[in-house]
Formats: structure tokens, C-alpha cells, sequence
């Protein structure tokens, strides 16, 4: 099955491409992320056609029984998983803003209504005060004039 | 013993901050060219200087995701 990758093994080092038009370099980081504490992982090559994957495993007594060719193939599934997380990810991306907004909103006290509120309150029980004698007819202190 | 970091996958803000990361452990020295950044191990404080060079290039890589 590791043939159909292309895979080279080179002593302790294993070599593979990936086509960036299927696979962003994003999804690589993502899915190369995971596999840092198995083995060394090192890219190279031309970010708008292929990546160079060279991996090596890594020198510890918890690494005797790992399979640099196995971790190749779940290297190649696990770019599958993280293509569909971004693509799940992007599609979902209004909704998520528009639930992470709404949550937001209802967490906080919204401040205009409060204002809205305590206006509304204040005209109902002061609405017939004048305290800067605006209701006063200003016609009888031009006739006096 | 040196690693190059391909500009176009490595960015050098991550390779500096590594570089900084690691200065405890080892004297690192770095020199920039048309399309990778090289990154030579000078001295290592402790440790095997091989198994440095790929704990470094898997922390730049680790700063990417």
C-alpha cells in the first residue's frame, strides 16, 4: 500500500511528495503538527505544486517498534482529516461567528436599552416637570417689551 | 552543521523565535539567502548536536500550525 505514495526510504529517513493542489501547505502544518512527538519532520520543495516530506524517526526507547512507513500512511490519512476539518471549518464559519456574536450580546448587558429604559422611566414620572421653564408662553414677554 | 529552511514554507519570524527558544541550549547563528534562511549549529551546550538540529527544525515547523 505504501507504493501507491511513492514513498523513499533512505536509511532512517523516509521521503514522500504532496501535491499543494489537493493539500494547502495549511493542511500540512496542521497534520504534521501531530506527528512531531513520533518522528523529525522536515519540508521542503515548491509551495505551489509539491511538498517535500522527509521524516525521520526519532531516537527514544519508546520509538524501537514504529514503522516509519506506517506513520507515513497515517501522515497521508490524517491530511485527509484536517483538509475536511478546514473545509467543515470554512463552510461553518458565519454560523460559528454568528452563535460566538449572539453569545456575546446576551452575555453582556446591552447598555442602550438600559439608557432607552431609564429615559422611558424618567418621562413617566417627571413628564409634566419644566425645570428650565420650557412651557412657558413666551408671547406675553414680547408684549411687555 | 547547518539546516535550510525553505523561505517559502519556513517564515523567519518562526526561525528567529526558535533560534531565541534554543540560545540556552546551543549557539546558533543564522544567514539569510535569496530562498532559505540558514541556520548553522555552532556549539551545542548539551546534547548531541544531530538530535539539536531535528529538535529545532521540528519546533520551527510546530510554530507554523
Amino acid at each position: 500500500m505504501s507504493k501507491d505514495f511513492n514513498f523513499q526510504v533512505d536509511g532512517d529517513k523516509l521521503e514522500f511528495t504532496i501535491n499543494t493542489k489537493i493539500y494547502s501547505l495549511e493542511t500540512i502544518y496542521q497534520a504534521a503538527y501531530l506527528f512531531l512527538d513520533k518522528v523529525y519532520i522536515f519540508l521542503d520543495g515548491d509551495p505551489s505544486k509539491e511538498i517535500i516530506v522527509v521524516m525521520k524517526i526519532k531516537d527514544s526507547p519508546d520509538n524501537n517498534s514504529v514503522d516509519l512507513e506506517k506513520i507515513a500512511d497515517e501522515f497521508h490519512n490524517e491530511l485527509l482529516n484536517q483538509l475536511l476539518r478546514a473545509k467543515v471549518n470554512k463552510s461553518n464559519a458565519k454560523i460559528r461567528e454568528y452563535i460566538v456574536a449572539q453569545a456575546l450580546y446576551n452575555a453582556v448587558p446591552n447598555e442602550v436599552d438600559e439608557l432607552l429604559e431609564e429615559v422611558e422611566e424618567t418621562k413617566a414620572e417627571n413628564w409634566q416637570d419644566d425645570p428650565m421653564n420650557i412651557a412657558k408662553p413666551w408671547e406675553g414677554d414680547k408684549e411687555s417689551n | 552543521m547547518e539546516i535550510k529552511f525553505n523561505k517559502e514554507i519556513y517564515s523567519l519570524g518562526a526561525v528567529k523565535l526558535a533560534i531565541k527558544e534554543f540560545s540556552e541550549l546551543a549557539d546558533i547563528d543564522i544567514e539569510q539567502e535569496q530562498n532559505y534562511i540558514r541556520v548553522k549549529f555552532i556549539k551545542v551546550k548539551e546534547g548531541d548536536m544531530a538530535e539539536m538540529k531535528d529538535e529545532f527544525a521540528n519546533y520551527v515547523l510546530g510554530l507554523h500550525s
